[in-house]
């Protein structure tokens, strides 16, 4: 999967002021790497992998998938590259908490119309993959913070996305759980090689991403 | 439309009759309600003698009773004097249950036949004697029926009933049988220009007296149900609405992987259809009973006897009616927020939930 910006900009309406949280950000992924967007609050990261992963839209600027314009994509096909071929990995996990871990790893499939026992299969598979094969049927209060991003990232390979979108996955987390998060994400980037977009300020991500881009006020910068 | 029903069902007793009453009485269908009394051999004979009365028969029509001393607040049983060879008149072919006893032949008899829900209620059988004004009376028989009102009802002979409650010679209604084929309409007018001091009524007439309290009731029914309807419409509205704002996240969360676009609006609208059909079959059943415990309270009539005619009181068809209104309510009060559900967006909910 390719994913290509041009002039990217997004402008928010703050009372009478306009916010730029996205300024003119020119930027391509295009093979399975591991990408680390670093910058600090309100950088505008969360707002750029949005747009990347088209939960938003730009107030001006393009977005091509595989050379086709986003922004003409309707409503539907759009949901359906989210379904297919994007994993998304929040920093606050949202699992759904009627769920169990099983359950919540199912979901993606079950959305994408996969048969039940397909979804059981490979939703354990993922669990024991992730190291929560003995959680389940938890539900997410009964996990701690680091197994529910673990459920979360297996929920995030659930339908075999070509890109991984993780925004601040480990800014909730305690220093030694937030290791081992950054360990499964690059473990999974180097075997299912799949493209890894991280947004962070943690420091041990930076260590192990193949590219780096710091952004500031909205504006991307290509650091090495 | 229940009571409605019950009150319509009063005229089955005069069907075909002229009702002749005071001219102050006010009628709800078949039954008096105050005005003064007619002298019974008086006026019996004076209608007797008109043209086209086949039969005149005059009845005492007594509400409420007090049955062992008690007089009931509201009147829920009835007592009707007729004189004794022209029961099958008002009857008509009302059997007696089981066959068990006999009518009255004898009008300064004692005897009296009894309605079966009265009769349940007070653990009354053939033979039994009962107590009513201080007087002595024995149960004869106790009719095979499901008319309301002949259900709670102690018919007696005229003699007995006049002795009873104390009015000699005094009745408050004469039925009239016309001629067949005697217009209705004439013989009325011919009632009322021979005596002055009544009111003779057709059944037709009867029937437009009470339409306008009917449609009344039946109005203020449509009221209530619309008020009912809206209200309960706002309110699953407003828990859904705020049952939907506290899982935006997790609404948010669907959209973001890519959930189809009609998803969410049919989560919500399976959840509140969902609570309707729970909520309709927990309101049927606690509504009934309540329906019944306050029939009972108000009626004083034991709560056990409303069970056995219990699909009477509440028909199939009515809790029917009411599962699906409550069903369609909760899916219509779903769809507003059914619809802000689909409509958020994502980014900005999933931001604003950091």
């Amino acid at each position: 999967m390719q994913i290509k910006t041009v002039d990217l900009t997004k402008t928010y309406r703050l009372g009478p002021s306009e916010i730029t949280a996205v300024n003119k950000v020119n930027f391509e992924v295009n093979e399975a790497r591991f990408i680390a967007i670093v910058g600090p609050s309100g950088s505008g990261k969360s707002t750029l992998l949005n747009l990347v992963g088209l939960n938003d839209y730009p107030t001006s600027g393009k977005i091509f998938i595989d050379d086709a314009d986003a922004l003409l994509l309707s409503s539907s096909k759009r949901r359906k590259i989210r379904l297919f071929r994007m994993g998304f990995v929040f920093q606050t996990f949202n699992l759904l908490p009627t769920l169990t871990a099983l359950e919540n790893v199912e979901l993606p499939m079950s959305l994408a119309d996969k048969p039940q026992k397909e979804q059981r299969e490979k939703a354990l598979r993922l669990l024991e993959t992730v190291g929560l094969g003995k959680r389940l049927f938890h539900r997410p209060k009964e996990l701690s913070m680091g197994e529910m991003q673990r459920v979360a990232i297996a929920r995030a390979l659930a339908n075999n996305p070509e890109i991984i979108i993780a925004d601040e996955p480990t800014g909730e987390l305690d220093s030694k759980t937030a290791k081992e998060i950054i360990a499964l994400l690059f473990d999974i980037n180097r075997k299912e090689k799949n493209a890894v977009i991280v947004a962070t300020h943690d420091e041990k991500i930076v260590d192990v991403a193949d590219t780096i881009y710091t952004i500031q006020d909205g504006r991307l910068r290509l650091e090495g | 439309m229940r009571y409605t029903a019950v009150v319509k069902e009063m005229n089955v007793l005069f069907s075909g009759q002229i009702m002749v009453v005071s001219k102050d009485a006010i009628v709800i269908q078949a039954i008096p309600i105050g005005g003064g009394m007619l002298p019974q051999n008086y006026t019996e004979e004076e209608i007797q003698n008109i043209t086209g009365v086949e039969k005149a028969v005059p009845i005492l029509f007594v509400t409420p009773i007090g049955i062992g001393g008690i007089i009931q607040a509201v009147p829920v049983n009835f007592s009707m004097g007729i004189p004794v060879e022209d029961w099958r008149m008002i009857l008509g072919p009302t059997p007696l249950k089981g066959n068990i006893g006999h009518f009255p032949t004898n009008e300064s008899s004692n005897e009296v036949v009894v309605g079966p829900s009265i009769a349940d209620q007070y653990n009354w059988t053939v033979g039994t004697n009962i107590t009513i004004s201080n007087q002595k009376l024995e149960i004869a028989g106790i009719l095979d029926t499901k008319l309301g009102l002949l259900n709670r009802c102690v018919l007696m002979p005229l003699k007995l009933a006049q002795k009873l409650y104390n009015y000699p010679y005094s009745v408050n209604i004469i039925t009239v049988k016309p001629i067949q084929g005697y217009m209705q309409k004439n013989l009325t007018d011919s009632i009322e220009n021979q005596l002055t001091y009544v009111k003779a009524l057709t059944e037709d007439e009867r029937y437009d007296m009470i339409e306008p309290v009917l449609a009344q009731v039946e109005t203020w029914n449509i009221g209530l149900q619309t008020v009912i309807f809206l209200m309960s419409l706002i309110l699953v509205m407003t828990v859904t609405i705020m049952s939907v704002s506290e899982r935006r996240r997790d609404f948010a969360t669907l959209d973001a992987m890519g959930a189809p676009l009609n998803y969410v609006f049919r989560v919500v609208i399976f959840e509140t259809s969902l609570i309707g059909i729970l909520g309709g079959i927990l309101g049927i059943v606690f509504g009934s009973l309540a329906a019944l415990v306050l029939a009972s309270l108000y009626t004083n009539i034991p709560l056990a006897m409303f069970f056995p005619t219990f699909y009477e009181i509440i028909p199939p068809f009515y809790m029917l009616e009411i599962f699906l209104a409550v069903v369609f309510v909760c899916c219509l009060g779903g769809i507003i927020p059914a619809i802000n559900a689909t409509r958020m967006r994502i980014a900005e909910v999933l931001r604003a939930e950091y």
